[in-house]
């Protein structure tokens, strides 16, 4: 299995090398786009692998693994921005009271 | 500063261009792990690369789920009947259904140590089908005995009450002199409606005409008799099938001829058998073409007997589950001609069944030495035949 792990991070790269390619990052992200980009797409498709090997075996886990890194370089990016406008409107700045 | 119009436009088609990438492999990863179809052509992939290659590629190897082999013994009617067993070593996961089973009959003879029914075994067990390749003390005799299909029977309830095997995912696979057995046995009333398919590769269908085949030592193709010359252990095998119809001697003789480093029998040899028996002799040694209908003619009514009941046409119409039939174009055991009519006869009582013709093997195992359209277009070919079997059960 640890060879198969290290396929997966190895395809979750190559996933996170395309999204960044793909301008999938948000602009925010700026120099750190690359390092988050490809540590996203690797962890996703390790977990995915992992997952997969659980419930549908060893065979198809690969597969899962590749969808769910796309998956994730898509969405979380978005995800992260979204929560992050939310949490700004939530809690503007200047309105948190320190004690 | 803005960039140059030339830089745009090659910046904009290389993100339209890693798009697309990213939702093909996702589409791709989707319907390869969540939908049946995606989920039957990545296992029928995996199987033809190793049926083709001969051997399991290496970089799936990576892939694979390890696989444990046991052997077993059940009885039947015939006597012992060993089992060697392929299964996935980790159980079934929780997402997926019942694992499949195949019972496979790998032909006449004691083929258990085949390189290629070892790897085809390995390959079935590595996309999570368990195997059961059987044999008998009649098959490692190097004889076909009727009795036979009832180990056949056990086998397949055996792998039935096997755990994690589905008891309605299990079908039967039969190559060269073991697809009548596995005919046979699918003609069976105890199990004929539990069976979810049969795959006959390189089978016959009338041992008749096969008989009639190698005593003209020709076969009839689009209508033309065209010289066919069969290998040495078919007649070994159906040598020592008719013996069991024959007088004691007329059996030890004939049975003689067609051993390994056996001679044709002389006259004088020849004058002490019975009719039926230098009837037989002729037939197998193909020295009197002109001569088979009656040679034919001449066979006792218990040889014609033997020979029906050795004859999946004599039960075409009590098997209820679909028929796959595989033949090599150039099988030199048994010929092609025998799956041709197989497959016209099926079509005549509307039976579900699919009949493909290859190039690249030699009877039942892959030949080498052909070219790279040809192994393209018997890959295709097989890949539609394994993916209808795999389907079901994806």
């Amino acid at each position: 299995m640890l060879a198969l792990s290290c396929f997966w991070l190895l395809l979750g790269l190559l996933v996170g090398l395309l999204a960044v390619l793909a301008k999938f990052w948000p602009s925010s992200w700026g120099r750190k786009k690359w390092p988050a980009m490809l540590s996203i797409g690797a962890l996703a498709a390790f977990c995915g692998g992992w997952l997969g090997t659980l419930l549908l075996g060893r065979f198809f886990a690969s597969s899962v693994a590749l969808w769910i890194a796309v998956l994730c370089v898509v969405v979380l990016p978005r995800l992260f921005v979204w929560v992050q406008l939310k949490h700004r409107s939530l809690f503007p700045r200047g309105t948190h009271s320190s004690k | 500063m803005p960039g140059k119009p030339g830089n745009r436009h090659n910046s904009t088609f290389g993100v339209v261009a890693a798009r697309t990438a990213l939702a093909l492999l996702f589409g791709a990863g989707l319907f390869l792990s969540v939908t049946p179809a995606g989920r039957a052509t990545a296992r029928t992939a995996f199987l033809v690369a190793a049926v083709i290659s001969a051997s399991q590629p290496a970089p799936l190897n990576l892939l694979e789920e390890p696989v444990r082999h046991i052997q077993k013994t059940v009885p039947s009617r015939g006597g012992t009947v060993y089992l060697d067993i392929y299964e996935p070593a980790t159980p079934a996961p929780p997402l997926s259904r019942a694992l499949e089973g195949i019972v496979i009959i790998p032909g006449v003879g004691d083929n258990r140590n085949v390189p290629q029914l070892i790897n085809l075994s390995l390959a079935l067990a590595h996309v999570g089908i368990v195997v059961e390749n059987i044999t008998t003390p009649t098959l490692m005799h190097n004889d076909i005995s009727a009795v036979d299909s009832d180990a056949v029977v056990q086998a397949f309830n055996f792998l039935s009450h096997w755990p994690g095997v589905g008891a309605d995912r299990i079908g039967i696979g039969g190559f060269s002199g073991g697809g009548t057995l596995a005919y046979l046995a699918a003609a069976d009333t105890r199990i004929r409606d539990r069976i979810s398919f049969i795959v006959l590769f390189g089978a016959y269908f009338n041992a008749e005409t096969v008989l009639r085949a190698y005593g003209q030592r020709a076969i009839i193709v689009d209508g033309k008799l065209v010289p066919w010359y069969p290998t040495q252990y078919p007649l070994q095998v159906l040598a020592n099938v008719m013996s069991d119809g024959l007088p004691p001697l007329d059996g030890s003789l004939l049975v003689s001829a067609f051993i390994p480093g056996g001679k044709p029998l002389t006259s004088n040899k020849l004058a002490q058998m019975s009719p039926p028996a230098v009837a037989a002799y002729h037939l197998l040694e193909g020295d009197e073409p002109g001569r088979v209908h009656e040679n034919m003619a001449a066979l006792s009514p218990q040889l014609h007997a033997l020979l029906n009941t050795l004859s999946p046409s004599s039960v075409i119409n009590k098997v209820h589950a679909p028929i796959y039939l595989l033949h090599s174009r150039d099988d030199s055991s048994l010929p092609i001609t025998e799956s041709q009519a197989f497959a016209a006869a099926l079509a005549r009582i509307h039976r579900p069944y699919d009949f493909v013709e290859f190039g690249i093997f030699q009877h039942v195992e892959v030949a080498t030495g052909h070219s790279l359209t040809q192994i393209l277009g018997d890959a295709l070919t097989l890949f539609r035949v394994l993916y209808k079997v795999l389907l079901p059960g994806s």
